[in-house]
C-alpha cells in the first residue's frame, strides 16, 4: 500500500486561515497542535544525488531531517554537523542518518541550496468519536531575507478515512482553495533564486541533437554543452569542495579534446589545432591534483589490503600524500586563475558563438551520416586492437586499448540521441563491461608504477621511511596479485564485447556506406 | 519484521493495555507498526476510537489480501495503524474450519503485511481455540502478561502443555508480570521466585489507575501521559523486550 497521500494548495490571498477553519468546523471537530516555526537550510550534492533518489534533506542548526520529497514523510531526524560551506557524510555522527546518507552521497559533499523560513500550524480534524480522520496543515514558506511568502494548505490523509478526506477537499474547494501547489514550493523557488533548478546538473553526458542539423551545428552544441559543464564545475574546483568537481571538469575537457581530434574537417583545421593545444594545457595543469585525489580516495581500500603491522606505515604515507595534494591544489588554483588560462575558455566560448569565414569541408554534412561514420571507425579500431588482447599483453598495450574504448564511448555518447535508445543502451552496456575490466587493470598498473617511483626516491635511514617502505612493498604485492588475476579475464571480456550479436548491433546502428567491420 | 502476540488464557490481565502501549512505543522508535485487534470485544479498537468498518468480518479477515488492506485504519499516531476487530470474530473458529491447513490460515494472511510493517502486534482473545492455535503459529513471539497469583501459574502450565501438543516451541513465550501490587506479599514472593527462570522478563507493570483510565481518555497511556509511572513502566518493558529479542 502507498504511504499517506498529501494534497497541497495555495491559500487564496483573500482567504484567512480562521475563515477556512470555521468552515470545516461545521463538519468536523478539531484539535489545534502548537504552532511551529523554523528556519531551515536545504542541502544536496552538486549533482542532486538526494533529490534524484526522491529525498529532501534540510537542517535547522544541527538538527537534520531527511524525508521523502513526494509525500513529505520523514525518514530520519538526527543531529549532524553544522553546515557552513559544505560537509561530507563522514562528518555525521554514526547512526541511522549517516547510514542512509553514506551510500547516497558517496564521495560528494553536501552544499547549502537555499534557506527557507517556515511557520505553520497543524489541525487534526475529528469525527464524532473524536478520532482523527484528516490532518490539515497551514504553512507559510518564506524565502530568506524579505523574499516572497508562499501560503500553503496541505491535507494529510489518515488511512481508511477516505470519505472524510473527500469531504474536506470539497469544503476547501467551496472556499476557493483550488490552485494546487508543490509541497516543496519554497524549496523550488529558493533554488531558482539561487540560480539552481533540481536536476540541473549531472555528470552524465546527455544532449538531444536535432537529427536534421548539420555536422557543424551538432558539434557546436556538443562543445557548448561540455563548456557549460566545465564552467559549472570551476567554482567547486577553486573552492576545493569535493574531488568530483575536478573530476567532472577534467572529463568535460577530455571529451572536448576527443571531439576535436576524432571529428575531423567539421571545424577549420587552424581552429582545431589551436584549441587542441589549449585544452591539452588545461588537462595537464589539472592532472597532478587529480592523480593524488585518486590515491587519497583509495586510502580505505589500501589499508584494508595490509596486515595491521604494516598499516601505520601506510597511514604516514597517506599523510604525506595529503600534504602534497594541498600543494598541488594551490598550484592548480593559481594556474586556473591565471589570465592566459582563463582566456582559453573565453576565446573558445567566443569561437563557438561565431561563424566560420571559410567553413571546413564537412561542416555542412548531415550529422546523421557523420555520426555513423565516426562511431563505426572507432568501433573498427577497438575490434582491431582488441583481437590482440590476451593474458600476456603488456600493460602499455592494454592501456592503449582502454583509450580506444574511451574514444568509442565518447563518440557514442555525443551522438546517442540520434539512435534508438534500446540499441544504444545495449552497446554501451557491453562496452562498459570491457571498459570496466580495462579500467581496473590500468588503475592497478598505474598505482604500482607510482608506488615503485615513491620507493625509488624514498631516502633510507629513518624509521619513518622504513615503515613506509615496508607498507608500500606489501601493497605492491597485493596490487600485483589482483592485476595478474584480471589478466585471466581479458579474453572472456573481449569475446563478450565482440560476439556476433553485439557486432551485428554495431553494424546495424552505425554502419553507413559500404564499410566492412 | 516480526509478529508479536499478546496472549493469556485468562481475561482481565492487562493484555489489551499491553498491546496498545507496546504497539505505540514500537511505532515511535522502531518504525511502522500494525496492531491487529483479534478480540471480538474490540477493546483495543475502542482505545483508538476506531469503529469496525461496515463491511468487515471474520470472513474478510481470513480471505486476506485487499480485504484486509481496505480495512486497516490509521490511528491518531503517525506510524501506527490498526486492523479493528469485528463482532463476527466471536465465531471465527467456524470460519477457520473451512480452510485447508486451518491452523496456518492467519499466518498466511498476515504474511504479505510484513513487507509494509516493521512489526505486527496481535491483541488476542482470552481462550484456547483454533484461533489461538493460529495465533501461536503466526507469531514469532508470544508475550504473556500474568498477574502474580497461583491460578496464573496454572494457566501458564496449560499454555505450555498446549504448545507442546501443537508442536510449537516453548521459547516463543515471553512472560512478564502485570497488575502487580507491591503491598501484596504473595505477589512479591511469586515474582521473585519466577524471575529466575528463563523467558521471564524483569520489567513489571504495576497495578495503576492511569492504565485503567485509558478507557476514559481513549489513548495509550504512553502517549497521553508520557511522564507517568505507567508510561515509564511500559517503556521499560518495551526496551527489555527489544534487548531480549534483539529487535
Amino acid at each position: 500500500m502507498q504511504g499517506p497521500s498529501t494534497d497541497t494548495w495555495f491559500m487564496p490571498d483573500t482567504l484567512q486561515t480562521d475563515a477556512l477553519i470555521s468552515a470545516l468546523s461545521g463538519a468536523f471537530g478539531s484539535v489545534d497542535a502548537p504552532q511551529y516555526s523554523a528556519t531551515v537550510v536545504y542541502a544536496d550534492t552538486f549533482d542532486w544525488r538526494l533529490f534524484r533518489q526522491g529525498y529532501i534533506l534540510h537542517c535547522h542548526g544541527r538538527a537534520w531531517t531527511l524525508y521523502h520529497g513526494h509525500n513529505g514523510e520523514v525518514t530520519v531526524q538526527q543531529a549532524g554537523p553544522d553546515l557552513k560551506r559544505s560537509c561530507m557524510s563522514q562528518d555525521f555522527p554514526h547512526g541511522k542518518l549517516r547510514e542512509m546518507l553514506e551510500p547516497l552521497l558517496g564521495i560528494r559533499c553536501l552544499l547549502p541550496l537555499t534557506t527557507i523560513s517556515i511557520t505553520g500550524r497543524q489541525i487534526r480534524l475529528l469525527n464524532r468519536d473524536e478520532k482523527t480522520v484528516v490532518r490539515i496543515v497551514f504553512e507559510e514558506q518564506r524565502l530568506a531575507a524579505s523574499g516572497p511568502v508562499f501560503r500553503l494548505v496541505r491535507l494529510f490523509a489518515v488511512r481508511g478515512y477516505d470519505e472524510e478526506l473527500t469531504r474536506v477537499r470539497r469544503i476547501l474547494a467551496e472556499k476557493g482553495v483550488t490552485r494546487t501547489a508543490s509541497p516543496l514550493t519554497g524549496f523550488e523557488e529558493g533554488c531558482k533564486l539561487a540560480g539552481r533548478r533540481p536536476l540541473d546538473y549531472s555528470s552524465k553526458f546527455t544532449l538531444e541533437l536535432d537529427a536534421g542539423c548539420t555536422a557543424r551545428e551538432a558539434m557546436v552544441r556538443i562543445y557548448r554543452h561540455l563548456l557549460t559543464a566545465i564552467e559549472k564545475n570551476i567554482p567547486g574546483v577553486l573552492e576545493d569542495l569535493d574531488s568530483e568537481f575536478l573530476h567532472d571538469m577534467r572529463v568535460a575537457i577530455r571529451r572536448t579534446r576527443s571531439g576535436l581530434s576524432l571529428v575531423k574537417h567539421v571545424l577549420p583545421v587552424a581552429v582545431v589545432t589551436s584549441f587542441k593545444k589549449d585544452f591539452a594545457v588545461l588537462g595537464r595543469l589539472t592532472g597532478p591534483t587529480r592523480d593524488l585525489d585518486v590515491y587519497l580516495l583509495q586510502q580505505h581500500d589500501y589499508l584494508a589490503r595490509l596486515p595491521a603491522a604494516l598499516q601505520p606505515g601506510m597511514r604516514s604515507f597517506f599523510a604525506d600524500l595529503a600534504i602534497k595534494r594541498q600543494d598541488e591544489q594551490k598550484k592548480m588554483v593559481r594556474a586556473l586563475k591565471a589570465k592566459k588560462n582563463k582566456a582559453i575558455l573565453k576565446s573558445w566560448k567566443h569561437y563557438l558563438a561565431s561563424e566560420d569565414r571559410k567553413p571546413a569541408p564537412l561542416a555542412g554534412m548531415a550529422v546523421n551520416d557523420l555520426a555513423g561514420q565516426i562511431i563505426f571507425r572507432r568501433f573498427k579500431r577497438v575490434m582491431k586492437d582488441g583481437q590482440a588482447l590476451a593474458a600476456a599483453t603488456p600493460d602499455e598495450a592494454v592501456h592503449a586499448l582502454r583509450i580506444q574504448c574511451k574514444k568509442l564511448r565518447y563518440t557514442i555518447e555525443f551522438f546517442s540521441s540520434l539512435y534508438p535508445e534500446a540499441g544504444i543502451q545495449k552497446v554501451v552496456r557491453q562496452l562498459k563491461k570491457l571498459q570496466d575490466i580495462l579500467g581496473v587493470f590500468n588503475d592497478l598498473s598505474v598505482q604500482q608504477q607510482m608506488l615503485r617511483h615513491t620507493l625509488e626516491v624514498l631516502e633510507p635511514g629513518t624509521r619513518h621511511h622504513l615503515e613506509q617502505a615496508a607498507a608500500l612493498g606489501g601493497l605492491l604485492h597485493s596490487l600485483f596479485g589482483e592485476q595478474q588475476e584480471l589478466r585471466n579475464h581479458f579474453a572472456e571480456a573481449f569475446a563478450q564485447f565482440s560476439d556476433p550479436e553485439n557486432t551485428a548491433l554495431f553494424i546495424d546502428l552505425f554502419k553507413t556506406t559500404g564499410e566492412a567491420p | 519484521m516480526s509478529i508479536i502476540a499478546v496472549y493469556n488464557i485468562k481475561g482481565g490481565v492487562g493484555k489489551t493495555a499491553t498491546a496498545v502501549n507496546l504497539a505505540y512505543l514500537s511505532s515511535v522508535d522502531n518504525g511502522k507498526t500494525l496492531l491487529c485487534d483479534m478480540d471480538p470485544q474490540g477493546s483495543a479498537s475502542y482505545y483508538f476510537r476506531i469503529r469496525s468498518p461496515k463491511k468487515f468480518s471474520s470472513k474478510k479477515l481470513l480471505k486476506g489480501g485487499k480485504h484486509i488492506e481496505q480495512n486497516i485504519r490509521g490511528t491518531d499516531f503517525a506510524g501506527l495503524d490498526m486492523l479493528p476487530a469485528d463482532f463476527s470474530y466471536r465465531n471465527i473458529d467456524i470460519a477457520l474450519d473451512d480452510f485447508k491447513k486451518s491452523q496456518q490460515r492467519l499466518s498466511k494472511v498476515l504474511h504479505p503485511l510484513q513487507s509494509e510493517y516493521e512489526r505486527i502486534f496481535l491483541d488476542c482473545p482470552p481462550n484456547i481455540t483454533l484461533l489461538s492455535e493460529n495465533i501461536f503459529y503466526a507469531a514469532d513471539y508470544i508475550l504473556v502478561p500474568i498477574i502474580p497469583t497461583t491460578l496464573s501459574l496454572l494457566s501458564l502450565k496449560q499454555l505450555f502443555a498446549f504448545l507442546d501438543k501443537i508442536g510449537q516451541r516453548r521459547n516463543k513465550v515471553l512472560i512478564f508480570f502485570s497488575m502487580a501490587e507491591k503491598r501484596k506479599k504473595m505477589h512479591m514472593e511469586l515474582m521473585q521466585a519466577m524471575q529466575k527462570k528463563s523467558g521471564v522478563l524483569h520489567s513489571i507493570i504495576p497495578y495503576l489507575a492511569d492504565i485503567e483510565r485509558m478507557g476514559i481518555y481513549r489513548q495509550p497511556v504512553t502517549a497521553a501521559l508520557p511522564a507517568s509511572v505507567a508510561a515509564r513502566s511500559y517503556e521499560k518493558l518495551w526496551n527489555e523486550i527489544c534487548d531480549y529479542l534483539a529487535l
